[in-house]
């Protein structure tokens, strides 16, 4: 069939948003609407004249369980005490590093490789934090021995939905994280001399790095707004 | 809840404020998200019970729905949608797709479920209910005023049909031996129901259009 046929889709898609579209031609219209634009400004017309009708319906308040369930399944962690610190605050995410020893001698040798790194740079392993948000996969990032230079790269190139950026923070052992700006999913970010903070390599001022998921051009607040999905502890 | 019988406009005068929880919750924002669900659940209760009529069902749904929200919210694109109608369509998918499931496993029905401590009505009563019928509905969504017109071109079959299967979810089948008649007919009422709906609906926003410009 050919789905870019305005009239084919049209006629589909009304049938999709009626509701009267079921079982396996359902299923095949949900897997095609991926793949055509056509079917879905025809979805998205047939929504907007449609779904309006359901506002004549009387709200019914779910019970609370319904929530409760909610905030169990997506946020399990959400009981624990541990929940009440901001997230940089709760070391026990980044622990899991302390088995990253190996990656970090392989990230050390990639980093290595690079021309730009003159000195033996400190190297932090960045890993998952197994937020439901978190692409698979670890950062390397690396501060020459001066801590005057810093460069992060996937280990792995990151599969980001298109409209988010990554971005790096500088996390202190007390107060709010401080932004080192937007990294690269795919490649080498060279941090740019005037972002890095004085003496970022005091552990007074720095005990780890933290990479969080923003809108494009970075987080709007100053403070990260987005989850944090790679984590490592800066051992100096 | 925002969304009462009476009160359609409230479907675009929220809509900003639903935008903003919602693009909030897409960046972690579990306060928004709290905030959206409290402002929207009401509303998807209700047209996902309305297709589920099994009350556990529904409310596993509901709880799915929001889940899958929490995390695929970020797709919302305020450019193209109003809130509200992208989180009912979701909701209404959803259920439908659960009909589905019950349909192969047609021993879901809670009238044959053994469990006397709750307090979900059992089949026949909730059937028995005085919630309003479809047809009822579509009278009542017919407040907007070119919807109401819209609804009046339509024939009392075509309304029906279009009812039964929008608002309870019923299959082309299932309205066919809901109103008695052949499964073809029905199929081309439905059909034509929703074409005309759909040219009526498109001229009454040009003649808006062209009356906002003459005035």
């Amino acid at each position: 069939m050919d789905y870019a046929n305005p009239q084919l889709a049209d006629a589909l898609a009304s049938q999709y948003v009626a509701g009267t579209l079921r079982g396996r031609a359902r299923r095949r219209f949900e897997a095609l609407l991926g793949a055509h634009a056509t079917l879905r400004a025809a979805v998205r017309r047939w929504q907007d004249r449609l779904i309006p009708l359901t506002a004549v319906l009387a709200p019914q308040t779910p019970p609370l369980r319904v929530w409760q369930s909610v905030e169990r399944t997506l946020w399990p962690q959400l009981a624990a005490p541990a929940a009440m610190q901001p997230w940089w605050q709760r070391l026990v995410v980044w622990r899991a590093a302390s088995g990253a020893a190996s990656m970090a001698a392989f990230a050390l040798a990639v980093l290595l490789a690079l021309p730009t790194v003159q000195a033996p740079p400190i190297v932090v392993v960045l890993q998952g934090t197994g937020d439901a948000a978190q692409p698979p996969g670890s950062f390397v990032a690396s501060f020459s021995a001066d801590g005057r230079a810093l460069v992060t790269r996937p280990l792995t190139p990151v599969a980001l939905e298109s409209n988010r950026v990554l971005e790096l923070w500088a996390v202190p052992p007390q107060g709010a994280p401080r932004s080192l700006g937007v990294i690269s999913t795919n490649g080498v970010t060279v941090v740019p001399r005037d972002k890095l903070p004085q003496q970022v390599l005091d552990a007074a001022r720095t005990s780890a790095l933290a990479v969080s998921v923003e809108p494009p051009g970075g987080s709007p607040t100053g403070a990260p707004t987005g989850p944090v999905v790679y984590a490592g502890k800066l051992t100096l | 809840m925002a969304f009462t019988h009476t009160d359609r406009s409230a479907w675009a005068a929220r809509s900003h404020e639903l935008a903003q929880l919602m693009s909030r919750s897409a960046l972690g924002d579990r306060s928004a998200f709290a905030r959206l669900y409290d402002l929207t659940s009401g509303h998807l209760f209700a047209v996902v019970l309305r297709i589920q009529r099994d009350r556990a069902l529904a409310e596993d749904l509901l709880q799915e729905v929001y889940v899958n929200l929490w995390r695929a919210v970020g797709s919302f694109d305020a450019a193209q949608s109003q809130p509200m109608t992208w989180l009912t369509s979701v909701a209404r998918n959803k259920a439908i797709d659960s009909l589905r499931r019950a349909q192969s496993q047609p021993v879901m029905q809670s009238v044959h479920r053994e469990d006397d401590d709750d307090d979900r009505p059992d089949l026949d009563q909730q059937l028995a209910d005085d919630t309003p019928g479809p047809a009822d509905l579509l009278s009542q969504a017919g407040d907007a005023r070119r919807l109401d017109a819209c609804m009046k071109s339509l024939t009392a079959p075509q309304r029906q049909s279009v009812a039964l299967a929008f608002f309870d979810g019923l299959s082309h089948a299932e309205v066919a031996s809901h109103l008695q008649q052949p499964l073809g007919t029905v199929k081309s009422w439905v059909r034509r129901a929703l074409l005309s709906l759909k040219d009526c609906l498109e001229r009454a926003a040009q003649r808006d259009a062209v009356g906002a410009l003459e005035r």
